[in-house]
């Protein structure tokens, strides 16, 4: 006789069932928080369900701040991102990784190296390059960056490119390929996964990003979303349940980059490309 | 070579995006045709924004030469925005400076001395608060865009269900203390006179106090006391003056009567306490009841209290408009115009007297039915006027923001009775002085 629930899986399955509603909670007073009226949100005690529930928040707030320029802004700067950080810092760590050259090692530890450097530190230098250069006031200093290559995504794909054998790249040799094609059509094919962290990661931090965007852009209708959201604020008074329901609407790109990188989440976890 | 190929192309596409997505809103130059382009900086949102667009618009109107161009943003990133610009050289000609942050920007060089235009263009009797701009040198920095200025703000509701009479322009900070005993109450509705009152569970306060201008330095003001020297950079903390306000008000948190800061943390932010109706008075400023309002609060205020010697202190921000040091000439030329438009015209006022977030600077403005209408809440909006007669800046100089940090954090120990007020008097003492000595004594 073999029992269809055993006792441990029914316990293991009723705890992630309470963990799982312990992390929705704050998610649902969010999105309850973003359909109250102003009087009900600064409510002490505060009333969990808003009531009645203020669905024109939202249609306020889409038409107070400018969103469709600020989402298609965070768009091409998360889209750009993306592209130059798989592009460069691929090639890069490829470099590292895989070819030799003199004071690679060195260089490398320079890579390193930078990314103890506080972001902060550097603002004015690169405020004044950008500014210069004539890029003020322009989305291009929020993703130009990424196409020179981030110390940590170069590690990162550094990482997935030493983990492969050799074999493959004396294979590719012997058939003809130079480096170039090597990486091309041998190493980044089997680093999906590798890649699709990336990728998830660039974009989910260009999407969040406050920083840059608030030192580099001046025109409202050249903002980002975080920005544009954060243009709801005021000194004196905010309508923090407008702010709440800018925030919620921000999330839904995100929730679908996720969704389409999930796949290859789930692959990283396993041996990449090996059998 | 195939490699080196494909990543000069490479290079080339991105160079290609970076032009196509900067070449459409390249900075355009300075001057078009004779028109003078006026790169001004405030911080906003979205209704004052709006407002202030409404504001330019017409003063371009009446001022052809002029295109007024905008950086803005909201309160905290406008500022951290400004600091990069200046540091780097870019900063806006003309900008709407937080009243705290003038002498700051003054003293470290990145604002224009305007004592000549506002000697001779600006008329002061016409103008609210113009002196608190002034530096002890007697020098002007900046003119009024807004004043705020603080008072007693009490909840009606609370203090009609306590049967307690509200605040007059004749109580001391003793009065306040006597009515915060019946309006602070515990779960079982217990007032703090009740011996059952339960210190534990109390719901509701009786006065609520924080920070720096809606806080302990205006009660050690009107105790005699204060926190500056006149010249702002000797720390004057250790008086006895001062040593009588801070007992005054360790005794009123220590019976629960207000909220201590780890009780305010409890309501998320220090402002909701009041707003939500669970303390029946705070110290506060005009701005305030824009969010009062939104909150559908039934309030009024009141002036600030007297100290123990019939001593009244409220204080005062004067938000003003700075020229930048760097400007070029024509530039501040068409700056002094947008001020004078600003401080002169009766419709420029008026528009921003609607969005309710500052008392007008032009008197006769804000003196004005306009202004005082009492059919919007406060009704009392005369008491704001009043107060500026014996209102006093809260001691802004160049390291406002550092010296107010020790100021408030120590505060904020003693009410948590880390340490009791002798300690709390000789330790805030050394710690702002040393403050005021590391920019000060370095000049």
């Amino acid at each position: 006789m073999q029992k269809r629930f055993p006792l441990n899986k029914i316990v293991g399955y009723l705890f992630v069932i309470a963990s799982a509603l312990i992390m929705l909670v704050p998610f649902l007073t969010t999105v309850f928080n973003s359909l109250k009226t102003y009087k009900q949100y600064m409510q002490f005690p505060p009333e969990w369900l808003p009531n009645p529930a203020q669905w024109s928040n939202y249609t306020t707030v889409w038409e107070q701040a400018n969103f469709s320029s600020y989402t298609i802004n965070s768009l091409i700067v998360a889209i750009l991102s993306v592209i130059g950080a798989l592009l460069s810092s691929s090639m890069i760590a490829f470099a590292f990784a895989r070819l030799r050259f003199p004071f690679r090692d060195t260089l490398f530890m320079i890579v390193l190296g930078t990314m103890m450097i506080p972001g902060i530190v550097t603002i004015v230098p690169q405020f004044i390059i950008f500014k210069n250069l004539g890029l003020l006031d322009t989305l291009a200093p929020l993703w130009i960056l990424e196409w020179l290559g981030q110390p940590f995504a170069i590690f990162l794909m550094r990482q997935a490119f030493l983990n492969i054998p050799k074999d493959y790249e004396e294979a590719a040799k012997l058939d003809g390929c130079n480096p170039f094609q090597i990486y091309w059509r041998v190493f980044l094919p089997m680093c999906k996964p590798s890649l699709a962290t990336l990728a998830v990661f660039t974009f989910m931090g260009k999407w969040n990003e406050i920083l840059a965007p608030v030192i580099y852009l001046i025109s409202d209708e050249n903002f980002t979303l975080p920005i544009g959201i954060l243009s709801l604020s005021g000194q004196y008074k905010t309508e923090d349940q407008l702010l709440v329901a800018g925030a919620l609407i921000s999330l839904i790109p995100i929730l679908i980059v996720f969704l389409f990188a999930e796949k290859y989440f789930v692959e990283g976890s396993k041996t990449s490309g090996l059998k | 070579m195939k490699k080196k190929r494909f990543l000069s192309v490479l290079g080339l596409i991105g160079l290609a995006a970076a032009l196509l997505i900067s070449g459409c809103s390249s900075q355009s130059s300075t001057q078009q045709g004779d028109k003078v382009e006026l790169y001004m900086g405030y911080s906003s949102d979205p209704p004052t924004k709006k407002k202030m667009e409404e504001i330019i618009a017409k003063f371009e109107q009446s001022h052809p030469h002029i295109k007024i161009k905008t950086m803005t943003a909201p309160y905290d990133d406008f500022y951290q925005k400004l600091t990069t610009q200046i540091a780097a050289g870019n900063a806006p000609d003309l900008w709407q400076s937080d009243g705290t942050k003038v002498f700051g920007y003054a003293q470290r060089g990145a604002i224009l001395d305007i004592t000549d235009y506002v000697t001779k263009e600006i008329s002061k009797d016409e103008l609210n608060g113009l002196e608190f701009n002034k530096d002890s040198e007697g020098k002007y920095w900046g003119v009024p865009q807004g004043i705020q200025v603080g008072a007693l703000f009490y909840n009606k509701d609370l203090f009609d269900k306590a049967g307690v009479p509200y605040p007059t322009a004749d109580w001391t900070w003793d009065d306040l203390k006597a009515a915060s005993v019946k309006l602070t109450l515990d779960a079982n509705g217990k007032n703090a006179d009740d011996p059952a009152f339960d210190k534990k569970s109390v719901k509701q306060y009786g006065f609520a106090f924080f920070g720096s201008s809606r806080g302990a330095f205006n009660i050690l003001k009107a105790y005699g006391g204060g926190v500056l020297d006149p010249t702002l950079t000797k720390s004057i903390i250790n008086s006895p003056e001062n040593k009588k306000a801070v007992e005054w008000m360790v005794d009123g948190m220590q019976r629960k009567l207000f909220p201590n800061p780890a009780d305010l943390k409890a309501f998320q932010s220090n402002f909701k306490a009041f707003l939500s109706g669970a303390v029946a008075m705070q110290i506060d400023i005009y701005a305030a009841t824009t969010s009062m309002n939104g909150a559908g609060l039934n309030y009024d205020v009141a002036p600030m209290p007297k100290g123990p010697d019939g001593k009244r202190f409220a204080p005062v921000i004067a938000n003003s408009w700075v020229i930048n040091k760097k400007a070029e000439e024509e530039k501040v030329k068409a700056a002094k115009e947008w001020i004078t438009y600003w401080t002169t015209s009766d419709e420029a006022q008026k528009e921003w007297t609607e969005v309710g977030e500052a008392i007008p600077v032009k008197k006769s403005v804000a003196n004005s039915e306009m202004f005082l209408n009492p059919a919007t809440k406060p009704e009392n909006k005369k008491v704001f006027l009043d107060t500026l007669e014996f209102a006093g800046t809260i001691d802004t100089n160049a390291v406002f923001t550092e010296w107010v940090k020790v100021f408030t954090d120590n505060l904020a120990e003693l009410f948590m009775d880390k340490y009791g007020t002798d300690e709390f008097i000789t330790k805030t003492d050394q710690g702002i002085q040393k403050v005021l000595d590391d920019f000060f004594k370095k000049q």
